[in-house]
Order: C-alpha cells, then structure tokens, then sequence
C-alpha cells in the first residue's frame, strides 16, 4: 500500500467517523420501543417477584429462627423504603435501606446479612419500593406509622406463596 | 406491676371525671392520644358482680428449642399472674403455633398450664390447617364454646374457617399450612365463622334477656378492617345480627398484633398485643384513629407487645388496659379506654 492511498483511506475513515457523530447530534436514539420497554417492565417484575420470595423466606440463609421479613411486614407494610436514607438508633448514624434490610436479617431473624451488590438484595429493594410506589420520598425519621399503597384483596402478586420462615421439623 | 395498675385505675377514673360520661381522654405514659368516643354502655337490668379478666395472644411458637418466642410467652404468663387483683381467667386468642405442628401447640399448652387461673381458648390459623385442628382440639377441647361468668355471658367461636382450596389443587397438609401462614397470601380468601357456628350462636343465645351483658371472643375481629390480611371475618354482619337484640356486646379478638378500638352498633371491639410481634396498620383510615400505637422501635426486641387486663364494672363498662412488655416511645392506653 503506497503511503498516498493510505492517507486517502485515513482521510475516508475520519469523514466517516465525523458523519456519524453529525447524524448523531442531529438524530438522537429514536425511543424505546413497545417491545423494548415490554422487556424492561419484565425485567423489573422479575426481580420484584424473585423479592417477593426473598421477603417470604424462600432463602434458608436469611434466618435462623424461622422469621422472614413478611413476618412483620405483610406487604412490606412499615418497612419504610421511601424514608431512607434515615438516622437509625441502632447505628447511631445515617444508613440506606439496604443496610436497613440487613440489620432486620442479621438480628429479628438472626441469619446471614445479604451482599449488599447483589442480585437478591436489589430484588428486596425492588418489591419494597413497587408496594411504595407514588409515595412522597420523605428522607428522614419515620416514627409515626406509615404504610404501603393499598392492595385489593387478591390483586397482589399472584405467586405461589413461598410461606414464611422455615421450620426445623418437617 | 400493682403499682402500674392502682396507678392507671386512679388515673383512670380521674379523667372519666372530668371528660364526662360520653367522652373519655386516653391517656398514656404522658402522651395525650386525643379524644375517644364512648357509646356509654346500657346498664342491663341484671347486675354485673364486678371482675377482671386478661387476655394473651398470638405467640406464633416456632419449633426450635428456646426460641426467643417461648420466651416471651412465658413472660406473659408472668405477666398475667403478677396482677393485682388476679384476673379471674385468662382468653387466648388464637396463633398458638406458628407452622400448626403439634410440638409447638404442645410447646404452649405446657407454657399457659402455668397460669394461676383457668384459660378459655379460641384458634388461630396459624394453630389449625396443618391437621384441621386435630392436634389443637386434642390439647385445648372445643373450639366454640360459652359460659356464664358473674352475670357475663361468655361466646368463643372459631373465625378462620376458609373455603377448601386445597382439595381441588391437591395440596399436602403441609402446603396448606403454607399458603395459610402468609397474611398476605393471595389464595385462601377470606375467613369467617361458617353456617354451622351462625347456627350454634343463634341458638346459644335465643333464650338470653336483651339485658345480658355479652362478651365475644374469636381470633379476627368482626368488622371489615382490612381484608386482604384478613383483618376481617367475612360473616361478622350475621353475627352482629344475631347479637344486635342484646343493649350491649364487647367484642374481643386477637390476629391484628396491634391496639385497635371500634364500635359498631351495639358492639365494641377491642384488639389484643400479640406476644410475638407488631403488626404495622394497613393504609385504612381509622374511626377511632386515636387507639392506633405509634410504630413498634425494631431496636428494641419486644416493643409493641404484651398483653392486656379488662376490668368489668357493675354496669358492664370495660376498662382495657393494655400491658406492654417495653416503656418505650409507644403509646399503649396503658391507662386505659373504656368500652
């Protein structure tokens, strides 16, 4: 290759990549479309119902004592997601709802805390946010009682129920 | 504990005092939870020897040995005997068992034979759908039952009874324990007493005076509360139409883990602590939102439970006062609200 066609072939290269940045800056990424969003609803609702299961001790490692989440948050009813980040006296300081989550596994249920990167964890925080969802995000201490959305009878998530907690005796 | 008690009592009928006879502020630990609505109750005709009696609820027993939930079923046992004056008897309310095996029900059966007085019991669920209530029967005897008590008629009645959803999806018992021990499972529907308790209630009572002072007990309460967590029994209204010819009919009743107060009718209802845990309030607006207790502190291992002591007047006016197991930030009516 002489060094004339080379620079031809740079010169093409280079007005190439410049068209497409032009078209670029001109055409931005068309929207989502149906289908693609159809596949990011189905994404979400599969890591809130794989957080369904987690919440009602589908995973043996979260307890000890048999005790799930659902056990004193039915429809993560006053597990308060919308409230955090938040000063908890058992820390002493200022903590995500993640290590909230954690705390709860490690001392009420007395099992194996959750990485907090993980695929289970962000499932947890999926189905505690989706039954907080149009809640005002309200940072802060939440003494006074607060609640979920409201779920009609049988409109819930219709799984299988996973039961809660485990027992030791079959 | 007695001093907890006189305390509360003068307490009591200091501020029955001053609000008059249709209005009575709640007072509790200095916290002022407002005013509380009171249908004064009709003085029946036939008198009401004055007594106490106590109420122990849902201590979801687990299997495992010393688990920290016989504990405090235990400590509610103490609890109850270490009143001043001693309650006559003692109601369960149900959930004795948390999975329905019969070495929990036989778990708390030994833990409440150390009362110092008799025990009368009503089922939970979480106590029935592993045998259909084999076991529970076998240890506690009947699970529909009255008695007179001082001029008191006493009704107990099994509320969990639900529709069988398992024959036709041929579940295993242990499955159908399964689907029942979730509040928010989507399958079994919701709960009630059945046909075949109307019918007994309507005839236990059809010979009783109008005037006849009449306590119920079952484990869900008898109006529409929350029914997705069955906070609910779905023919209370036929119930409450059997009762409605009595001038007055407390209702008591375990399964929600909470304080709660409502009047409908002739009828208040009185919710029972649970030993075990809090339950958080469903997003329903309350008639008597006053009676609601502030969220339970998840740092402090049993705040939001206990037990309670409802005294019995002359009259059949009821001083409930609910016995937390933790002086924390919530406020129990510990002092009381009259029904």
């Amino acid at each position: 290759m002489t060094n004339k066609m080379l620079k031809i072939e740079r010169l093409l290269a280079v007005s190439a990549l410049a068209g497409v940045i032009a078209a670029g800056t001109s055409w931005a990424r068309a929207p989502f479309t149906d289908e693609e969003l159809a596949e990011q609803k189905a994404a979400l609702v599969e890591s809130i119902a794989l957080g369904y299961d987690l919440w009602h001790g589908s995973r043996a490692d979260m307890t000890t004592n048999g005790l799930a989440c659902g056990n004193c948050h039915p429809d993560t009813a006053a597990s308060n997601p919308q409230t955090f980040p938040k000063y908890m006296t058992m820390y002493g300081k200022v903590i995500p709802f993640r290590e909230m989550v954690n705390w709860c596994i490690e001392n009420p249920q007395a099992g194996t805390r959750l990485d907090v990167d993980g695929d289970d964890m962000t499932a947890m925080e999926a189905y505690a946010f989706y039954l907080h969802r149009g809640k005002e995000i309200t940072p802060g201490l939440a003494s006074e009682q607060t609640t979920p959305i409201v779920v009609e009878y049988g409109t819930g998530f219709a799984r299988t129920p996973t039961g809660i907690g485990v027992d030791t005796k079959p | 504990m007695s001093d907890i008690v006189d305390h509360s009592r003068r307490q009591f009928l200091s501020f029955a005092g001053k609000a008059g006879l249709t209005t009575f502020v709640a007072q509790a630990v200095g916290i002022n939870l407002g005013m509380v609505d009171i249908v004064r109750a009709q003085t029946g005709k036939r008198g009401v020897e004055p007594f106490r009696f106590a109420i122990i609820s849902d201590s979801h027993l687990y299997s495992m040995p010393d688990h920290k939930f016989d504990q405090q079923l235990a400590d509610a046992v103490a609890q109850v005997n270490a009143m001043t004056p001693l309650p006559d008897f003692v109601l369960y309310g149900g959930d004795v068992a948390q999975n329905g095996t019969e070495d929990q029900l036989v778990k708390g059966s030994k833990i409440l034979k150390d009362l110092k007085m008799p025990l009368k019991i009503i089922p939970g669920e979480h106590d029935w759908y592993l045998d259909m209530g084999d076991a529970w029967r076998g240890l506690f005897g009947d699970e529909t039952w009255s008695f007179n008590h001082k001029g008191v008629h006493f009704i107990g009645l099994n509320s969990i009874l639900v529709r069988d959803f398992w024959t036709g999806a041929g579940m295993t018992p242990l499955e159908r324990m399964t689907v029942m021990e979730m509040l928010e499972s989507p399958i079994p529907g919701p709960w009630g007493v059945h046909e075949k308790q109307l019918e007994w209630l309507a005839n236990d009572v059809k010979d009783l005076a109008p005037d006849t002072p009449i306590v119920v007990f079952t484990h869900s309460p008898l109006w529409d509360y929350y029914p997705r967590w069955n906070f609910q029994t779905s023919d209370a209204p036929e119930i409450r139409e059997i009762l409605s010819k009595f001038d007055n009919v407390m209702s008591y009743h375990g399964h929600v883990h909470q304080t709660l107060f409502n009047r409908i009718g002739n009828m208040s209802s009185v919710a029972a602590l649970s030993t075990s845990w809090p339950w958080p309030y469903p997003p329903v607006e309350l008639a008597f939102p006053e009676t609601r207790m502030n969220r339970a502190d998840p740092s402090i291992a049993t705040d939001g439970m206990g037990t309670q002591i409802i005294d019995l007047s002359g009259s059949f006016e009821g001083l409930v006062q609910y016995q937390p197991f933790e002086d924390s930030l919530t406020p129990f009516m510990r002092d009381g609200f009259k029904v």
